[in-house]
């Protein structure tokens, strides 16, 4: 294991536990969006209840405003009829988490199940 | 900001973005995968380095699994693989559009039978015949097929249907016709009944055809008609009912129909009873056979001889007698005549139900017009031409924009104003007009208030009006807009 670390270029090495505190840590957002509230606030609250589980550092989940795109369409699938109106809207919810851990847990973290339509991104800085 | 220096104006970009997608091909959603989404030339160690198919996107200096798909010929497990799933050796990684099944995969979707579904059906053609009862075997020795055959055929049974029914009493009733529909093919008629029947008038019957013709009593009576029934067949054939009734038929369509008591007896006829006296009294009166001839005046007066002279007498009174009778009848006939009158029509109105004609001209060639008050007669054109009377001048005005000679013109009403169609009425509007200078103040504004008024109340009548019957003028207006001229605006 220490000559692994030695051998700091090898990509392919896979970090064990012990070697937890020299792991570097980088700032790590998360950002989930999804159409659907619910799903969205369930994942989030996994994934800030994992991260504290292992004794991270997380900030969050942050709730950027909803975007909100409206479709405005004519009722009448011809021209005819008084003109009425159909208002559809598609709101777009989005979560922003923080952590500051190393990339390694946060796979863990998000490799719990999450619910269909809940999109994930990772977004992975120096500290 | 750009004070920073052309090229690094941006700030540094030290980050790294994955996206988690589904793997591709992957049985289970919540197999995912992250995959790096910018551009940066940031690395993460130990993030998205696996062997996974979707290289492109990945590190590409991360792990020994990935490799571009174009990258030069495939290693030996991958090509080894390929070939031993049978697809071709030429080059293309196949394996990147395998499905993997996953244990958790495979667990979800293990085989569970139902128990509510049924066998596949039988096709219509097929009927499955349970056989576990034939005993099959060398036990005869005999290779006779008709034997085997037979036992093979003893021991079968038919297999109830194999698809349940839904209902039992349905499947029992499937089962039911399967076996009445065997004996009854025999019952059937053969399809050239007709032909056998005919031929059988002109041969010797067969017992064959009699019993089946026996069979249809009363349903070919219409049949009957067109067959060629001579009268002397019947005779060496026993008589059936086909018969009488055809005799019946026969005396209906071609017998006289003035004898009714006619009774038909074996294919004799008897006579009226009428007849049958005369003859017999004829007959009895011709038993007697004298050698003299006696005339039927002699049977009349009932003499049984005569005597030449009396002969002689009797036979000029009858003449004479004859001859009045004639005179008579022919004087009848020109001067009585006895005329009777055979009410018919109420025979005819029993029969028929309601008949009443009011009139033979029909709408159709004549369109009898609307009745309507008659109209204010509208005059054209002025009995007298203003112009006349006015001036005797040559000069002939032309007033307005397309210069018209207005006083030659045809005037017209228009609502609520009257022109001045003759001049002679010019003295009598100006009388008026007089008249209404001559109003004080006081009048002139309540004639005004008045009007208006009026005016008020007509428009909200009107707008009411309107809106009530705004769905109407809407429809109208639809009409309107196909039909009439593009400006009308109903609405």
């Amino acid at each position: 294991m220490a000559a692994a670390a030695v051998y700091g270029g090898f990509k392919g090495r896979k970090l064990g536990v012990e070697d937890a505190p020299e792991l570097q840590l980088n700032r790590i957002r998360i950002t989930l969006s999804s159409k659907n509230v619910k799903n969205l606030e369930k994942v989030c609250a996994d994934l800030v209840k994992g991260a504290k589980d292992k004794q991270l550092r997380v900030k969050g989940p942050v709730r950027i405003p909803t975007k909100v795109l409206h479709i405005t369409t004519r009722k009448s699938p011809c021209g005819e009829g008084t003109n009425t109106w159909d208002r559809f809207e598609f709101r777009i919810h989005k979560r922003v988490i923080d952590l500051i851990s190393s990339p390694d847990v946060v796979k863990q973290i998000t490799s719990i199940t999450i619910e269909p339509g809940v999109e994930v991104e990772v977004t992975i800085a120096d500290v | 900001m750009g004070g920073r220096g052309g090229g690094g104006g941006r700030k540094a970009r030290n980050f790294a973005t994955f996206r988690l997608f589904p793997r591709a091909g992957a049985a289970d959603p919540n197999d995912r995968v992250f995959v790096r989404v910018d551009n940066n030339d940031y690395t993460v160690p130990g993030f998205a380095d696996e062997d996974s198919f979707d290289s492109s996107l990945s590190d590409p200096s991360a792990g020994d699994g990935n490799f571009h798909s174009a990258s030069g010929p495939l290693p030996e497990h991958v090509r080894r693989e390929i070939l031993e799933l049978g697809l071709p050796d030429d080059g293309y990684n196949y394996l990147s559009h395998l499905r993997e099944l996953r244990p958790a995969a495979a667990a979800a979707s293990s085989f569970v039978p139902s128990s509510t579904a049924r066998p596949e059906p039988l096709p219509l053609d097929v009927k499955a015949y349970d056989a576990s009862r034939v005993r099959v075997g060398p036990s005869d020795g005999e290779l006779d097929e008709g034997k085997t055959m037979c036992k093979v055929a003893a021991k079968t049974a038919p297999v109830r249907r194999i698809e349940k029914a839904v209902d039992p009493d349905v499947a029992r009733l499937l089962d039911e016709s399967d076996v009445s529909h065997v004996g009854s093919e025999d019952e059937g008629l053969e399809e050239d009944f007709v032909i056998i029947a005919n031929r059988a008038e002109g041969e010797e019957l067969e017992e064959e055809d009699i019993e089946e013709m026996e069979e249809w009593n009363g349903v070919l009576s219409d049949v009957e008609e067109e067959f060629d029934f001579e009268e002397d067949e019947p005779k060496p054939r026993v008589r059936r009912l086909l018969d009488e009734q055809f005799d019946l038929l026969a005396l209906e369509e071609y017998g006289d129909s003035d004898d009714d008591d006619r009774v038909v007896k074996d294919g004799e006829y008897e006579l009226p009873s009428e007849a049958i006296d005369e003859l017999k009294l004829f007959q009895s009166q011709n038993v007697c056979v004298d050698e003299e001839y006696r005339t039927p005046a002699d049977f009349v007066r009932q003499k049984q001889d005569s005597s030449t002279a009396d002969d002689v007498d009797e036979s000029a009174r009858v003449i004479k007698k004859c001859a009045e009778y004639a005179e008579r009848y022919l004087n009848e006939s020109a001067e009585e005549e006895v005329v009777v009158l055979v009410s018919e029509s109420s025979e005819e109105s029993e029969i028929w139900d309601c008949e009443t004609i009011v009139s033979t001209f029909s709408n159709l060639d004549n369109h009898p017009g609307k009745i309507e008050t008659p109209g204010i007669p509208r005059k054209r054109l002025p009995r007298v031409f203003p112009g006349e009377t006015t001036t005797t001048n040559d000069i002939i005005k032309l007033h307005g924009k397309e210069k018209l000679p207005v006083e030659y013109l045809p005037q017209r009403r228009r609502n609520g104003e009257k022109k001045k169609v003759k001049p002679v009425e010019a003295s009598v509007t100006d009388k008026f007009k007089k008249g209404a200078e001559n109003e004080t103040k006081e009048e002139k504004k309540a004639r005004k208030a008045a009007v208006k008024e009026e005016k008020k109340e007509a428009r909200k009548a009107k707008k009411e009006l309107k809106g009530l019957y705004k769905s109407e003028t809407q429809k109208a207006q639809k009409v309107a807009a196909v039909t009439g001229p593009s400006s009308i605006r109903l609405i």
